[in-house]
């Protein structure tokens, strides 16, 4: 049995000491090992900055390491919006003066205008292609390697046994160059992973393949930098776009749209005037960004099923080709909100370690399913756990999408609950099965919540005045961030109790039998 | 351990003291600190409004009135605090540990040393001059909230040491 490796999460604690006593840890390379290109970083900037990146707090970098840069258009990539921005700034401060009295300012310092547009664009340019200049990165059997920063350098290392997936993102912009950037997340506070962009398509892939091939422990005979073949996929999943649009025609949010623009039409018409409209326009701009994400995210939405794991491309203008490897997903939610109960559909998300910690939020990782029948979120379930540790796991899955009681073995609250949630206490509630906690919850919006036995961080019980009265106690499963924090409200005091003794064991047990981080090496 | 009045199930035990488990209580220095805190945070704007609402009787009832609800909130925290403090508890487990707290609200969290990815040890201007510190545990889950306040400091150390060295010999993925 392969002993589990140390922890991942940032941490200078007890592991990579004992680990790795014989590296000084957190300085830069002794001189000996250095290799040449991190060294002249040391000569010029004095005092590398090295951030504790997620993995290692050290910058030991093997010698042999080939370093690469990223592809030269990069920067106008990165730069466009900066200046699409800037462009925006200046030409509306000009034509919002010209009408305001002062008509000759437009005429008259268009030159300045101009040239101050340049200018900045000219610094900024500079400033791109420096940094472009500064990054490069590397990558051997067990880590990426990035350098980066002009003034503030910063030299990070990704463990690959830490990967918590991997994305393939290609802006609009990136896609008429066919560029990709390569997103790695470990499971780290703030800005942790990496960030490999812009490179063309086809290497992005390639580097994708490499990387996955080797955080899954695959052993290659041929030269280290042999192309690495796609591990093959399945089809599983797939949201036609009616359905889709459907699914975001049917949300909270569109349907506040909708009256948010009529009551604005409305007033408008009524007291002819135009200022109401303007008025709504911050809420209708806020909310129509926020469906057509939903739309744009969804769009084109595929799963997969690989020995890499679990696969997902999607994406109108935006598209994202995520790998999320085997054992990465911390908690699975499978949800239906009032609306969507007619059609009959589902949304399925995910807790995944890398992907909370991310600027873009929980929308652009953590779908596994944006809208689906409930078979397909049932599939999209066993993408994830393919094994539910039941022999038919149907019934006990029914049961717990739309039925309650305790039917299947679920524990739900007991009657005295009624007074604390008198709609859903027959609904709320848990069961176990031989791999997971399956919690239920919800009777107008019906959630279901699946936590691998193995991946439970820590469990807590929380009692008000009011359930203390009533003899119940709430049952807390805290997991990775994300958007999923599984809870079983108001169960006896009796059950709570030991929910939590029996849980702390069985996640215990299951942790000690918990699958090699190195998803392909053979267990032993 | 004091008792709550324990809405006891059919075994005889609330969730909230299970059976076998010798609670850790922590230093009463913690309700003196938390008094301080209620002194300043409370005291002193309670003070300011009676002097006010003495200097301008022209105010008219309004500032005894809030003086009142003020000298309520500073009766009730003080009332709580000690038994707050009281209720505060751990238990080092073999495989985790325990903290509970809270009196109104009451809450229990087990943390398994295998899931710890580090520990604090932490101590303010104030914690210091009274000779307390506090350790909080964290896991890859910001939902722990497993912080225990008002342990005297070598306790502290020796505690973060001990809960590093288990975390250790228990270490798992995430």
């Amino acid at each position: 049995m392969t002993t589990p490796g140390p922890d991942p999460v940032a941490t200078p604690e007890p592991d990579e000491g004992s680990a790795r006593a014989a590296v000084p840890v957190p300085d830069v390379p002794s001189a000996p090992q250095a290799p040449t290109a991190p060294a002249d970083d040391a000569a010029t900037s004095g005092d590398p900055v090295v951030k504790d990146s997620t993995t290692e707090s050290t910058t030991t970098v093997p010698p042999e390491l080939e370093w690469r840069r990223l592809h030269p258009v990069t920067p106008l990539v990165r730069g466009w919006a900066v200046l699409a921005v800037l462009l925006f700034v200046v030409g509306r401060q000009t034509l919002e003066s010209a009408p305001g009295g002062d008509v000759s300012f437009a005429t008259d310092h268009w030159g300045v205008v101009v040239l101050a547009i340049l200018g900045v664009g000219l610094l900024g340019g500079v400033w791109a292609w420096l940094s472009w200049r500064m990054m490069r990165y590397a990558y051997d059997r067990d880590a990426v390697y990035v350098h980066s920063g002009i003034l503030f350098r910063q030299q990070r290392k990704v463990r690959l046994d830490r990967l918590q997936a991997i994305d393939i993102v290609k802006p609009l912009l990136a896609r008429f160059f066919g560029l990709a950037e390569l997103k790695l997340s470990v499971a780290g506070g703030g800005d942790s992973g990496a960030r490999l962009g812009f490179l063309r398509d086809a290497d992005a892939n390639q580097l994708r393949n490499v990387l996955l091939a080797r955080a899954a422990g695959v052993e290659s005979d041929g030269p280290d930098d042999a192309p690495v073949e796609e591990a093959p996929e399945s089809a599983v999943l797939d949201v036609p776009v009616g359905r889709l649009v459907g699914s975001v025609l049917l949300t909270g949010g569109t349907i506040v749209l909708v009256v948010a623009v009529v009551a604005a039409a409305v007033v408008a018409v009524v007291t002819r005037q135009v200022a109401p409209l303007f008025t709504a326009l911050p809420l209708v701009f806020g909310l129509g960004a926020y469906v057509f994400s939903r739309f744009s995210g969804g769009f084109g939405f595929t799963g997969a099923i690989s020995p890499d794991g679990i696969r997902l491309r999607h994406g109108l203008l935006e598209t994202r080709s995520q790998t999320i490897p085997p054992g990465r997903v911390q908690a699975i939610r499978i949800q239906q909100g009032l609306l969507w109960r007619s059609a009959g559909w589902w949304r399925v998300e995910v807790n995944v370690a890398g992907y909370a910690a991310t600027s873009e939020g929980e929308q652009a990782g953590a779908v596994l399913l944006p809208v689906g029948s409930r078979d397909d979120a049932l599939r999209a379930l066993w993408l994830v756990l393919p094994d539910l540790g039941v022999e038919d796991p149907r019934p006990l899955l029914d049961a717990a999408m739309t039925g309650s009681g305790d039917e299947q073995g679920f524990v739900t609250s007991p009657r005295s609950a009624r007074w604390l949630d008198p709609l859903a206490w027959r609904r709320n509630g848990y069961a176990v099965t031989g791999r997971a906690l399956v919690v239920r919850r919800g009777r107008l919006v019906r959630t279901l919540e699946v936590v691998p036995h193995e991946r439970t961080q820590s469990l807590g019980l929380n009692q008000g005045p009011l359930q203390r009265r009533l003899g119940l106690t709430s049952f807390v499963l805290h997991s990775t961030p994300g958007p999923i924090s599984p809870s079983v409200v108001h169960l006896a005091d009796v059950e709570a109790s030991r929910l939590l003794a029996e849980q702390a064991a069985r996640a215990r047990a299951a942790r000690t039998t918990a699958g090699p981080e190195r998803w392909m090496q053979a267990p032993g | 351990m004091v008792r709550m009045t324990d809405p006891t199930g059919p075994e005889g035990a609330s969730p909230f003291d299970p059976h076998g488990i010798e609670w850790q209580r922590v230093s009463g220095r913690l309700a003196t600190a938390r008094y301080v805190l209620l002194g300043i945070f409370l005291g002193v704007p309670l003070v300011a409004l009676v002097v006010l609402a003495v200097v301008l009787p022209q105010a008219g009832p309004w500032l005894w009135l809030s003086a009142a609800v003020v000298a309520l909130l500073v009766a009730w925290s003080a009332v709580v605090i000690s038994r707050q403090v009281r209720a505060i508890g751990y238990a080092e487990r073999d495989d985790d540990l325990l903290i509970r707290k809270g009196v109104l609200f009451r809450s229990l969290v087990v943390v398994p040393y295998g899931r710890m990815q580090f520990v604090d040890v932490t101590a303010g201007p104030l914690a210091r001059r009274l000779d307390i510190s506090s350790v909080q545990l964290h896991t890859a889950s910001p939902g722990t909230d497993a912080t225990i306040d008002g342990l005297a400091p070598g306790d502290a150390a020796r505690l973060r040491d001990r809960l590093a060295s288990r975390g250790e010999a228990r270490l798992a993925g995430l």
